[in-house]
This record gives C-alpha cells, structure tokens and sequence, in this order.
C-alpha cells in the first residue's frame, strides 16, 4: 500500500519519480488523478518533457517570404522564428543578449533587423549582433559583437511542420516521429498546404493533458460529448466514431484513423497531386477516410474531419496546441490548414467548416472545453493525492493488434480502445522518470 | 446633430438594449429573429502587430464567420440535449454602450458602432470572464421592422480569455 500521507511538495525529486514509478501503471490501465493537478509533477514536466522534447511552433507556410517571422513560444520562451535573406529557418531567443529585454512584441511580420526596445541593440534575423549605440564612444574597441549574437533554438521541419527544442541532445526531429511519420505524410504532407490566416489563441482551465489525451485516442467520447452533431445531421450516427483503426507508435504518438468513407473527402482536382505525395498505400488511406484525430507527443494535436454543412460535405484539416500555463490552465492555439491548390470555393467552404466545428467558437469544440474544465477541478489539490484516485485506462486491454493494416505502428480496428492512450502515458512516465 | 438622427440613436440603443437583454435571457429564437437572412455574422482574430500597423486583426480567419444558415445551426445545436459547453447556459450580462450612428437612411438602413462588455459566470465558478469589444453594426429595415444584416466583433484580446464561444458576442 501507499503511503497516505503523501506530499509530492516535501519529496526530492528522486522520491517523487520513485512515487510515479509506483503509481502511474499505464500497462495495466491505471493512470492516478494527481497527474493532472499537482503542481510538483507540472514542475517536473516543464523540465522533463517541455524542455527535452520537440515543441511544435507552426507551419513553414506562415514565413513564406525572406525576412518574415513570427514569434512563438517553446516550452514557455518567447523565440523568434525568422526566414533569412538566405531562406533558412532559424530560432532565435526573443531576448537581447545585452540585458535580457524582449526584442519584439509582434505575432508575426517582415524583417530583417530586430531592435531592443531598452539600449538599442540592433540584431539581424541569422541573430548576429550588428549594432550597438554609440559603440566606439562608450566601449571604445573594447566589445565584441561576435560574442553577442542571439541564443539559439533548434529547429527542424518535417512535411512543412516546424518544431523547436532547447535540447541540444535531442534526438533529430525526423528520428522522433520515426514510424509516425507515415501518418503525418498523409495529413500534413499529401499535397502542398498552407495555413491560412494566424492561429486562434483561448485559454482553457485545464491541464494541458486533458486535450491530449483527447485527441491521441478518444473517439468514444464523441457519441456523448458531440452527441449534438449528430443529432444535426452533421456526421450519421452517433456511433460514427467507432469504426476505424487506432495506432500509435514509438515516443507516445498516436492517431485514430477514421475508415471507410464512402465519398472522397478532399478536392477532387487534387487526385493527382495527392498520388504524387503519398505511396500507394497511403494514397489507399486518404481516399477511404473519414476522420483522423492524433496527437504529437507532447502537445501538439491533428484533425481531419469530415461532416456536411449546408447539405454539402467538406473535410477541414487543423493543428492545435494545448501550451500550458499552470497546472490547471493552458492556452490552445489553433491552425487552420488547406491545400494551396485547393479550388478557392473548396478552401472558403473548408474554412467556413473549420470556424463551425474546431475555432473558439466549434460547435465541437465547446463542448469538449466543458469536460476539460471539470476534470481538472476535480483532480486539482491534495485530495485525489492523499485518496489516490486514479482513472480507468483499461478499454481495449484484452484485445490482440491486427497485423494486416497498410500503414506501422501497432494498430486495432476499431477506434474504441485506449491503447493510444496508455502508450501516451507510457512515454511520458519514461521522459518523467529518466 | 438634427433631431431626426438623436432619434434614430436612440432606436438602435433600445434595439442593441434589448437584443443584449434576449440574448443574456437565452431566448435564442426571439434573437434569432432580429437577424435579416442576408446576415453575415463575423468576428476576426484579433493580432499583435509591430507598432500602429492597421487593421490589427485577420482579413482571413475568424472566431465566428456565419450566414444566417450557420448561425440558425448554433441556435438549433443549442436547444438539443447535448450542447453541454451550455448545460446550464452561462449567466451573462452584455453591457451596450458608446453606441453611434455613422450612416442612416430612414426606413432604408443603418450603420451603428458600439462596444460591448460581456460578463460571463459559468456554474459554481467564482471567477468570471470579461469579453469586450467592438461591434460594427449594419441594419437592414424590412417589413416595419430594423434586422441586423451585418456584425463585425472586434475583440480586445488576441488570445481570448473564455474557455469558449459558446456565447453569442
């Protein structure tokens, strides 16, 4: 038995990784409430899972020009990702190396040079320090600019999916997705995409895991939660979402695969660019999907989904992130994601699609914000530690993975499991207790 | 200002006033009724950008972009027994204010700017969540009666600070 008196605060963080140890049992379907709302293991996390991981920060469509930039945020710091006057994507720390102010306050824009509010610094978008006032007056030939560049972030990219990391030991992004990436291939990959406006930004009290954990492999709650759209005529039935495939993969990736669908869910005209893209079992895959839902270990989430407006179908494909704030609060940032070659009323209707179901204001998406809100309640304080509550993990547990599906990973048919969910907590207890 | 445009003012106050009051009453149908079927219902994502740059918020993406089809699917959405982001509906309070008229053409149409402060309480929560902006308003006059043919919601944060739209803004 546990203890009953526990108190992650008074542990060092050898015995509260020995406390996960014991009580985190993703393979046997027992995940404890307190992961959710104990504000020691969010510390921990920020250590070891933000700061280790790849982070998502955007789509190489928002920078399409020399000199563009956004700003986004990786594990909590502000970093500037710029496109050079030599086309390369970089990261940069939004901090002036002189005294540490933030050098630019914009979501987004075109530039070449940043300049720091405070002295004046001046630093050009490869994060060379060019500039510095009245140099040769106040430190006479004493300042080496070359030892003031900007920090920087590693970034690399994978089917126009930028990722960041502070871990100069992290494996390379492309090696992190591993298997994953077959998927990823078909939803970001299978034809060219671009996003289309800036990311829509609300925040959610909630921990971040919540909106993960729904994604990596939820379809269940959809008969419920979603219980509306159906009820609209939106999707047929509200047992919609169980047929498919769940898979998940290596480093706590997973996707739910919604299949067959009668018609073809993308533009018709991009037949032939798809096939160029994708091999032909993935090409297999995208013409007889309905849906995909999935998450990126840790944070970032995917969605292809299709459903009928106005008496027409349409499919609308978008990125989202759960970035944490506190243990009980996280900001959701949302991308819109079309294909370039999409015929323009196709992308509007995809659009108009995207707003009604998966925006701030999703017909889908509220309602899910409401689930999210409440278990993070209930798990928050000392209460579920003290009691160990735990969760219900187990669905699926007695089912074998089918062995003839087209595409890696360890996959079942059927969407109702949560073996993508226990692969999500796996990976995460490994980073958590390394 | 002449007396007939203060009188006109003064309409579209009681009109905001008491659209305001049948949405915070969640009597979605007698709101819906104030819309006219050209209806184009929008509310952009609002951006930061370098210094004074304008407009400061999207040409191409929105927290809400309906035709009065849409919207009618929200409002349907909201009166089945599944739309728990409003199970119990939110309290709110939609406070009107600023409200000018920029271009009146009697019987015909109007355009009217105002800002809103909405004020949401959800269930047992004790703290709350402010949403303000502001709205450009177009009115059509049809059959006796002033529709809102046009809402453009600018908001004032560019990342919002409720856990949904579930609301109507």
């Amino acid at each position: 038995m546990y203890k009953t008196n526990i108190n992650l605060e008074e542990m060092s963080q050898k015995e509260a990784i020995e406390y996960l140890n014991e009580t985190v049992q993703p393979e046997t379907g027992s995940i404890p409430a307190y992961l959710l709302g104990d504000p020691t293991i969010y510390d921990l996390e920020h250590k070891k899972v933000f700061l280790k991981t790849w982070i998502f920060i955007g789509h190489e469509s928002e920078i399409p020009n020399k000199n563009d930039f956004i700003t986004r945020d990786v594990a909590g710091y502000s970093v500037i990702i710029s496109r050079g006057a030599d086309n390369q994507i970089r990261g940069l720390y939004n901090m002036c190396t002189h005294r540490g102010m933030k050098l630019c306050r914009a979501d987004a824009g075109n530039k070449s040079l940043f300049t720091c509010p405070y002295h004046g610094f001046n630093f050009k978008n490869n994060g060379d320090c060019v500039g510095v006032p009245l140099q040769k007056d106040i430190y006479g030939d004493s300042l080496d600019k070359s030892q003031l560049g900007l920090h920087k972030i590693r970034v690399e990219s994978y089917k126009g999916l930028l990722f960041g990391t502070w871990n100069d030991e992290a494996e390379s992004l492309e090696v992190f997705l591993g298997d994953f990436k077959w998927y990823i291939d078909i939803f970001a990959g299978r034809a060219e995409m671009e996003v289309m406006g800036p990311p829509q930004r609300f925040v959610i009290h909630s921990n971040w895991k919540i909106g993960a954990d729904n994604f990596v492999g939820d379809s269940y709650h959809t008969m419920v939660t979603h219980g509306s759209i159906a009820k609209l005529g939106m999707v047929p039935s509200a047992t919609y979402s169980k047929k498919g495939y769940q898979i998940h993969t290596t480093n706590g990736h997973g996707l739910n695969l919604g299949t067959p669908n009668p018609d073809f869910a993308f533009p018709e005209e991009l037949k032939e660019e798809y096939k160029s893209n994708l091999t032909v079992e993935q090409y297999e895959v995208l013409s007889n999907l309905k849906n995909m839902i999935g998450n990126i270990f840790p944070n970032l989430s995917f969605l292809i989904s299709h459903t009928k407006i106005k008496g027409q179908l349409i499919s609308n494909t978008s990125m989202r992130i759960w970035r944490p704030i506190s243990v009980d609060k996280m900001e959701v940032i949302t991308w819109f994601l079309v294909e370039k070659n999409a015929p323009e009323d196709w992308k509007r209707r995809s659009r108009e699609s995207f707003i009604l179901t998966f925006s701030p204001s999703g017909i889908f998406e509220q309602d899910d914000t409401e689930v999210f809100t409440d278990i993070t309640a209930a798990a928050s304080g000392t209460m579920p530690l003290v009691k160990q509550l735990s969760f219900n993990y187990t669905m699926g547990l007695h089912r074998k993975p089918v062995t003839e599906f087209v595409g890696p990973g360890v996959v079942y048919d059927d969407k109702f499991t949560e073996a993508n969910q226990r692969n999500f907590y796996r990976y995460w207890l490994d980073l958590m207790t390394k | 200002m002449t007396m007939e445009k203060m009188l006109a003012t003064y309409e579209f106050e009681q009109w905001l006033y008491r659209e305001a009051k049948l949405l915070d009453d969640i009597d979605f149908d007698g709101w819906f009724s104030l819309m006219h079927p050209s209806l184009k219902y929008q509310m952009p994502v609002r951006v930061n950008k370098e210094g004074i740059e304008r407009p400061d918020y999207a040409l191409d993406m929105f927290a809400f972009d309906d035709d009065i089809e849409l919207l009618k699917i929200r409002v349907d959405r909201l009166k089945t027994d599944y739309a728990w982001a409003e199970i119990p509906p939110s309290r709110t309070r939609r406070l009107v204010n600023n409200v000018r008229l920029l271009d009146y053409v009697p019987d015909e149409k109007a355009v009217v700017n105002s800002y809103l402060m909405i004020y949401r309480s959800r269930s047992t929560d004790i703290h709350h969540d402010l949403i303000s902006g502001e709205r450009h308003d177009e009115f059509i006059f049809e059959n006796g009666e002033w529709k809102l043919s046009k809402r453009f919601f600018i908001v004032d944060q560019t990342t919002i600070n409720t856990r949904n739209l579930a609301i109507f803004v």
